[in-house]
């Protein structure tokens, strides 16, 4: 039944967000350890042979072959996989971090990538620096962040302890200042990699509507999971990886369909 | 909705295209030199959290130096103390933000492996912050700058506008070969050693502590093909009232075209590739 259901092919309409993905083929160089020492890389010259690369541990990888992608403001994609499928890699050239070996990655809209919620956060310095520091790596500018410190610090929860080193906090103290941090963006494009759960029973359920918000929010959300029912519970379509290979998008009540192929081509 | 951000990332179609690529990195990067200065003055607050002088510690050290060295070099070289330690002073003070640049150049992508595998900033962003982190050190050491300055008199005779046209061009020069260094040091890990050889044996090998004499033989030609030497003397010389060398500001000029030219080369045919050598 849900084979025949394919991406919307109307043009996005210019002031809304879309991700577009064509062809999308990404190779990782694995510099082994001794490959990225000088000496090896000069040895290999002196020898003046033309030898074959795999030979002196830098191989490819290929992470994700011919993947096509559309999706629209909207959308909520729900991407599943074995370990190693691609996800993640796929999530960070999404993010605008690795470019595509061949094919092309188009995103309209502000991306705001979820992927590590300790990106940029400094423990010896206090709760409020590292607001101030995440809000400028996410993109803010220094008057953005100050207009949005008192929320993120309401948020937190944390009261005076924001002013002390964050090696001092709980584990838990620190996730919760992570992620407020983290979700302060208000992005078009939400990229995450596993549902963020953090911080005690009370904290869990307003981060949980923080995060709904963000989503509610953001045009398009990609979400990388394991969990299943995450995925039903916040998706309205999905995606199957299996070795680097992308499957169609389907809605996200054809899951068990999808998943039940032995492979996705 | 208003949706002004767009990106648009492809396969390589050549190398005009990846160069393209390079000068929109570039341009983005200099649009973004308040996140580059955001994250070099963290840098430098965290470096010397709970200390009380902070980064003026490494300004005591090098007034101690300076004196050390000051008297040592004017009784060694006969030469009157008033010569001698505003030369050292402003000698050690800017040799300083020439080789901590450049060493410290090795660390801008490496040290910014997080953030350069998840986000889309642009890569430059952290060779700024490299150089801007040594500037602000610099802001930090005018202290003894000022203090020759004022102390043996050199404001009566000094050219501040030379000197400041010179800081320009040494930063010009630092700021190529901080991107040369950081490209090359996250493909192979051996570089920060060597870099760091070469700037030891280059503080030796410039007249930072001693006064150069006769240009004659060797003398002439480690000052001639010492490029350090020019970017030193280009603001040094015109502290002290003395006129550089003519050919100074033309060796820094060509040079920082140059050495642009080669790293932005090498960026360009690299960039794609940076983030995974990290």
């Amino acid at each position: 039944m849900s084979r025949s259901a394919k991406p919307p092919t109307a043009p996005p309409r210019p002031d809304q967000a879309f991700i577009s993905v064509r062809g999308l083929t990404l190779r990782f160089p694995v510099y082994g350890y001794d490959a990225k020492s000088l000496k090896k890389h000069l040895a290999r010259v002196a020898v003046g042979g033309r030898l074959d690369q795999a030979r002196h541990g830098s191989t490819t990888v290929t992470a994700i072959t011919g993947l096509d992608l559309e999706l629209r403001a909207g959308d909520r994609l729900g991407l599943i996989g074995h370990n190693g499928s691609g996800k993640t890699t796929l999530l960070r050239a999404l993010s605008g971090a690795y470019e595509p070996d061949e094919g092309q990655i188009e995103v309209r809209g502000k991306i705001a990538p979820l992927l590590d919620l300790s990106l940029g956060i400094d423990p010896t310095a206090t709760g409020l620096e590292n607001i101030r520091l995440r809000g400028r790596i996410a993109g803010l500018s220094a008057r953005q962040v100050e207009e949005k410190l008192d929320e993120i610090a309401g948020f937190t929860g944390l009261g005076p302890f924001l002013a002390m080193p964050l090696k001092t906090y709980s584990a838990g103290m620190q996730a919760r200042l992570a992620f407020a941090v983290a979700t302060a963006v208000d992005a078009d494009v939400l990229l995450m990699d596993e549902w963020i759960a953090v911080g005690d029973a009370d904290f869990q359920k307003i981060a949980h509507q923080r995060l709904l918000g963000l989503v509610e929010r953001a045009g398009i959300l990609v979400l990388a999971s394991h969990d299943l029912d995450l995925i039903r519970l916040y998706c309205n379509k999905v995606m199957r990886m299996d070795a680097g290979v992308g499957s169609e998008v389907v809605p996200v009540k054809a899951l068990d369909e999808l998943l039940a192929r032995p492979s996705v081509r | 909705m208003d949706i002004a951000e767009h990106m648009l990332r492809t396969g390589s179609r050549g190398f005009r295209d990846d160069l393209a690529r390079a000068v929109d990195d570039l341009s983005r990067s200099v649009k973004g030199l308040g996140l580059s200065w955001s994250l070099a003055w963290h840098d430098v607050v965290s470096r010397y959290r709970g200390s009380i002088l902070g980064p003026f510690w490494i300004t005591l050290s090098m007034a101690v130096m300076v004196l050390g060295i000051g008297f040592l070099y004017a009784e060694l070289q006969n030469i009157p103390l008033a010569t001698t330690l505003p030369f050292v002073a402003l000698g050690i003070v800017f040799w300083g933000l020439i080789s901590q640049t450049v060493i410290e150049g090795c660390e801008s992508f490496v040290q910014a492996a997080g953030m350069l595998s998840q986000t889309s900033l642009p890569m430059l962003t952290f060779v700024w912050r490299t150089v801007l982190r040594n500037l602000a050190a610099l802001l930090h050491h005018l202290v003894i700058v000022v203090a020759v300055v004022a102390g043996f008199g050199l404001w009566r005779t000094m050219d501040l506008p030379l000197a400041l046209a010179g800081l320009a061009l040494v930063l010009a020069n630092v700021s190529w070969m901080c991107l040369l260094t950081a490209i090359i040091s996250a493909r192979f890990r051996d570089i920060p050693q060597i870099v760091m050889s070469v700037m030891q044996f280059s503080m030796f090998m410039t007249p930072v502590f001693w006064q150069p004499g006769e240009r004659v033989g060797l003398m002439d030609a480690v000052l001639t093909w010492n490029p350090f030497f020019h970017m030193l003397d280009a603001i040094r010389a015109p502290l002290m009232g003395v006129a550089p060398e003519a050919s100074t500001f033309s060796v820094l000029v060509v040079m920082a075209l140059a050495g642009w030219a080669v790293a932005f080369g090498l960026f360009t045919a690299t960039r794609r590739r940076i983030v995974h050598y990290l």
